[in-house]
């Protein structure tokens, strides 16, 4: 500081005396060389002016030459103005130089009493820094031994990691042997378990003998249901002669039937005779009848003869009104004297009443005699039909007689019929008495057969029982031999389990092992980092020693940064770890792809030689066709000369021929014409062919183009005009063979959309590439290392590039590392062989 | 720098999940990432190529990667899916033609080695559409049910008016958080 200050007051008093005499000399210096600028400027222009102005130039020369002096006088006066101040300024400054040795004498005096002092300071204070420092790096050297004495130990134990390892891996041997002898032991069991499946195979077979037993146990119930149907069918014959018996049973019923039917008539017969008797009886009872009505007819007769008793009695009671009447008539006539006609008339009156009541007797007497007759006629009628009364009971009597005689017959022959019927029923009781007789043998011989079958049946049962019980045996044996096997597959489970723990120990070993490694390494590194910090701290320590001050700012500072220096290296070596993993996960996807390269480059080869092939196949088709096409057209010449000259016949005969065979020549003309007009028609077709074929050929080659084109790669454009060349003789075209798998991503397998879009849409979507590549570009590098894999699909990088561009990323990205080397990879534009497809 | 921004990310412990918005194209993917990102609604163009972006959400960053959706343009999602923690599959619960496709483009996604640690959002996006699909309907369509060892869900939204947006982060995050 002091220093500083003194230096800046030496150069101030070196300076300050020069400055005066500085400044005018650069005004004038200024003034003159503009002067002279502008003089020159002057007479650079006069001199392409002409002479005649020269009296002008002068008189101008004149006046700037006035100018000048009032200038140069005026200068003058400054500069005697300005020595003048000069002369001022110098004194002012002796009187200040004066003031400021003074001051400085002054200030010299005191500073070096502060310095002094300062100086004591200082020195106590480095002394004390010093000691400071001699502690810390006695504590750093302590720290220094105590981190190799714990790198030792690391050492240790990192040797005893390794011893552990040793074990683990011996260990790992052990229990590859154990798993061995369980593998052994295994075997062995299953040698059991095949041993006693062998059993169990033996006890099927038993088993089936035993089945076979039951079988045959089955034929003897079969045997035993045969005499089941044999006593059936005995059973079924008896029956039979059952219904035989059944039948006579019937015939006797019908017999029975038959008699009671005769016996049927014979009551009719007796009913008839019966009925005669009720008809002599009605004939009996209607003469009865007619008899009573004779005997009412004849009352009334009497009734009658009664009446006309009666009714005489009146006429006398009349008649003797009457002669009363005469009588009053007479004394009426004896009182009138005179009258004699009257009296002669009663007179007559009297004799014609007279005469009535004679004829009226006369009639009456008829009557009687009537009725007389016809009583005796009646009575007649009755002795005559008692008579015949009579001769009907003689006659009803013999009827009875007969009738009687009848029954009594007809009883002996209803008691004949019934013996006949009881006879019947014994011999079908008897018969009955046969079948049941039958019928209990065959429930003999159903039950004998039953209890066979039950016995049978039992046996069944008892063999059943046994090949379950041997069934169930087995079946034991088989869940004790899969417990065993179970409890193998237990233990080899544990087994693989402790193996398993044995692995994650020995990993977890692993890991410590790792981590001590890792410790140890930012240990060395730490120990590095403060073996240069020693030194720094060294060298500070020597310029602390100068500048303490300074010192113990830039040691703090030094200190932080060793702190964040450590910070960084921890997180750098985790970085590396980590980096390390992508590396390993890289290389393995790289092996991956290779594969899938390999794969594809089969694929490739495959469909090349399928190409070539098919190549061949189409050039020698085409050899073929062009030689039909040769014959063809050879064929069609031949047939036009031909047809020329038939033409030519056709004419020259038509003109000298015509008159001799025209028939002929016009049949020959038609056969020529049709003949021609085939052959015409087959060029056609030829022709047709030919152009068919043309076509395809040119779809060929545009497909080889495009699929030339496609190919990046440089070689392609090399081979694509020998495959061009050949493609010209190329005629067909194999559409099955797909042109632009080969330039697929190389894992497009699986994806959605083929392969053929892909490319397809490649050209479309150049602006997507462009896309992707500025983001790649202008992306910052954790999205670029993204960006990778799209941008090498796109442009279709092969898998070094790839890692290539992932590899100088990484480096980009850490912090250390080499720039990886290109390995030649990129490989220039023209070099293109197909080796580096392969 | 990169290197230094990495170490101190790393030192913090927030690593970048990366997660892909994937989907067919007009689904509204773009739209999502914005609103995601800054949300807003932002006027988006079809996208050929990809947008990245980085979205912090609850302490944790997401670089997330919407990738353009064309047919054209679809085969090359696969190149990105390396590294990815998560997917957000949109879909336009409206376009009920081509479910069918979107259905196939998932499974075929699904089935890659990359991302079968990857967790699955579905968006059954533009629910403000009249037409538009329930996410029952939707996750039946994409064949959502038959899905195993896989961890999704699906969220009925809608970017432009900005619903179901946040529920599906919550959900997306917790589940990579507890994944952790």
């Amino acid at each position: 500081m002091f220093a500083r200050l003194k230096k800046k007051l030496a150069e101030e008093a070196a300076t300050a005396p020069r400055s005066g005499v500085r400044i005018p000399r650069t005004i004038s210096k200024e003034s003159i060389t503009s002067v002279g600028a502008d003089s020159g400027d002057d007479f650079a222009s006069d001199g392409s002016s002409s002479r005649d102005d020269l009296p002008t130039l002068l008189l101008r020369r004149n006046d700037q030459i006035r100018k000048l002096e009032a200038k140069l006088s005026d200068y003058a006066e400054q500069l005697r103005i300005m020595q003048k101040t000069k002369d001022k300024l110098e004194i002012a400054l002796e009187k200040h130089q004066d003031s400021a040795i003074k001051k400085l004498q002054e200030q010299s005096e005191s500073h070096q009493a502060g310095r002094a002092k300062m100086a004591e300071g200082m020195t106590l204070a480095l002394e004390k820094k010093d000691q400071d420092w001699m502690e810390k790096m006695e504590i750093l050297e302590k720290e220094k031994t105590e981190l190799s004495a714990q790198l030792q130990d690391m050492m240790e134990q990192s040797l005893t990691l390794f011893k552990k390892r040793d074990d683990l891996d011996e260990l790992e041997g052990f229990q590859q042997q154990e798993l061995a002898k369980v593998k052994h032991m295994l075997l062995r069991k299953e040698e059991q378990l095949n041993q006693q499946e062998r059993q169990l195979h033996k006890k099927e077979a038993e088993v089936q003998s035993a089945k076979r037993g039951l079988s045959e146990a089955r034929g003897k119930l079969q045997t035993l249901e045969q005499q089941h149907d044999e006593s059936c069918r005995l059973n079924s014959e008896l029956e039979i002669e059952r219904e035989e018996l059944l039948l006579l049973r019937e015939e006797a019923d019908r017999k029975i039937s038959e008699l009671e039917g005769k016996c049927q008539e014979l009551q009719s017969v007796v009913q008839q005779v019966s009925e005669d008797f009720q008809k002599s009886q009605s004939m009996v009872s209607t003469l009865e009848n007619s008899l009573r009505d004779l005997q009412t007819e004849h009352d009334s007769l009497k009734l009658q003869q009664q009446k006309a008793a009666v009714t005489k009695e009146e006429k006398e009671r009349l008649l003797v009104d009457l002669q009363k009447k005469v009588t009053s008539l007479e004394r009426r006539l004896q009182g009138n004297l005179s009258q004699d006609e009257h009296l002669q008339e009663l007179l007559q009156e009297k004799s014609i009443l007279e005469q009535s009541v004679a004829e009226t007797r006369a009639e009456l007497l008829t009557v009687r005699t009537n009725h007389a007759d016809t009583v005796s006629s009646l009575e007649a009628q009755v002795s005559r039909m008692s008579c015949s009364i009579t001769e009907l009971q003689t006659l009803l009597r013999h009827k009875d007689d007969s009738s009687r005689a009848y029954r009594e017959r007809t009883d002996t022959q209803v008691c004949n019929l019934e013996q006949q019927v009881l006879e019947c029923s014994e011999r079908l009781k008897s018969a009955e008495q046969h079948i049941t007789d039958k019928q209990q043998h065959m429930d003999q011989l159903r039950a004998v057969w039953s209890a066979e079958k039950a016995f049978l049946d039992q046996q069944v049962c008892l063999l059943q029982q046994q090949s379950e019980e041997k069934v169930a045996r087995l079946e034991q044996s088989i869940v004790s031999l899969e417990k065993d096997k179970q409890t193998l597959r237990d233990r080899l489970a544990d087994v693989e389990r402790q193996s398993d723990d044995v692995n994650a120990t020995l990993t977890q070993r692993m890991e410590e092992l790792e981590q001590c490694r890792l410790e140890l390494n930012s240990r060395q590194t730490l120990s590095t980092e403060i073996a240069k910090a020693l030194e720094e701290s060294r060298r500070q320590k020597e310029e602390l020693q100068k500048q303490v001050g300074e010192q113990a700012t830039s040691l703090q500072s030094s200190q932080q940064e060793l702190s964040t220096v450590t910070e960084k290296l921890a997180l750098a070596e985790e970085n590396i770890t980590a980096l390390q993993n992508e590396v390993q996960s890289g290389q393995a996807s790289q092996v991956q792809l290779q594969e899938q390269d390999e794969r594809l480059r089969a694929q490739l080869k495959q469909m090349e030689l399928d190409r070539d092939s098919e190549l061949s196949s189409l050039k020698t088709e085409l050899l073929s066709q062009t030689e039909q096409l040769d014959r063809c057209q050879a064929r069609v010449l031949y047939l036009e000369v031909e047809v020329e000259t038939l033409t030519e016949q056709l004419h020259s005969p038509a003109v000298c021929e015509d008159d001799h065979n025209g028939s002929v020549t016009v049949d020959d003309l038609d056969h020529i014409h049709k003949v021609n007009r085939e052959l015409e028609q087959q060029l056609n077709d030829k022709n047709r062919t030919i152009k068919q074929l043309q076509q395809r050929l040119a779809e060929l080659k545009r497909t080889l183009q495009k699929e030339l084109k496609l190919k990046s790669e440089p070689e392609a454009e090399v081979k694509e005009k020998l495959t061009e060349s050949r493609a010209e003789k190329q005629e067909r075209f194999c559409p099955e063979l797909s042109p632009v798998s080969t330039l697929s991503p190389p894992t497009s397998n699986t994806t959605v959309t083929n392969t053929s879009d892909l490319n397809d849409s490649r050209e479309i979507n150049f602006e997507y590439l462009k896309h992707v590549v500025l983001k790649f570009m202008s992306s910052r590098e954790a999205e670029a290392f993204q960006l990778i894999r799209a941008v090498s699909v796109l442009l279709n990088f092969s898998r070094e590039e790839e890692d290539m561009l992932k590899q100088t990323l990484e480096y980009k990205m850490s912090w250390f590392g080499s720039k990886p080397s290109p390995k030649g990879t990129i490989r220039p534009s023209v070099s293109g062989t197909s080796t580096q497809w392969r | 720098m990169g290197a230094l921004f990495s170490i101190f990310s790393g030192l913090f412990g927030t690593r970048e999940m990366r997660i892909l918005i994937l989907g067919l194209d007009g689904a509204g993917k773009t739209t999502i990432l914005y609103r995601l990102q800054v949300g807003e609604v932002v006027t988006t163009i079809p996208t050929i190529g990809f947008n990245v972006e980085t979205v912090a959400y609850k302490n944790l960053k997401f670089q997330v990667w919407d990738l353009g959706g064309q047919t054209s343009i679809r085969p090359y999602w696969r190149c990105y899916y390396s590294n990815t923690d998560a997917v957000i599959y949109v879909v336009d619960s409206s376009d009920r033609d081509r479910m069918g496709i979107s259905k196939s483009e998932l499974v075929a996604m699904l089935e890659e080695e990359e991302l079968k640690k990857a967790i699955l959002v579905v968006f059954a996006n533009k629910q403000d559409m009249d037409q538009a699909m329930t996410p029952t309907e939707v996750a039946n369509a994409l064949g959502l049910p038959a899905l195993k060892d896989r961890k999704w869900q699906i969220f009925k939204t809608s970017a432009t008016k900005g619903t179901g947006l946040d529920e599906a982060m919550e959900w997306l995050v917790d589940s990579l958080k507890s994944r952790q």
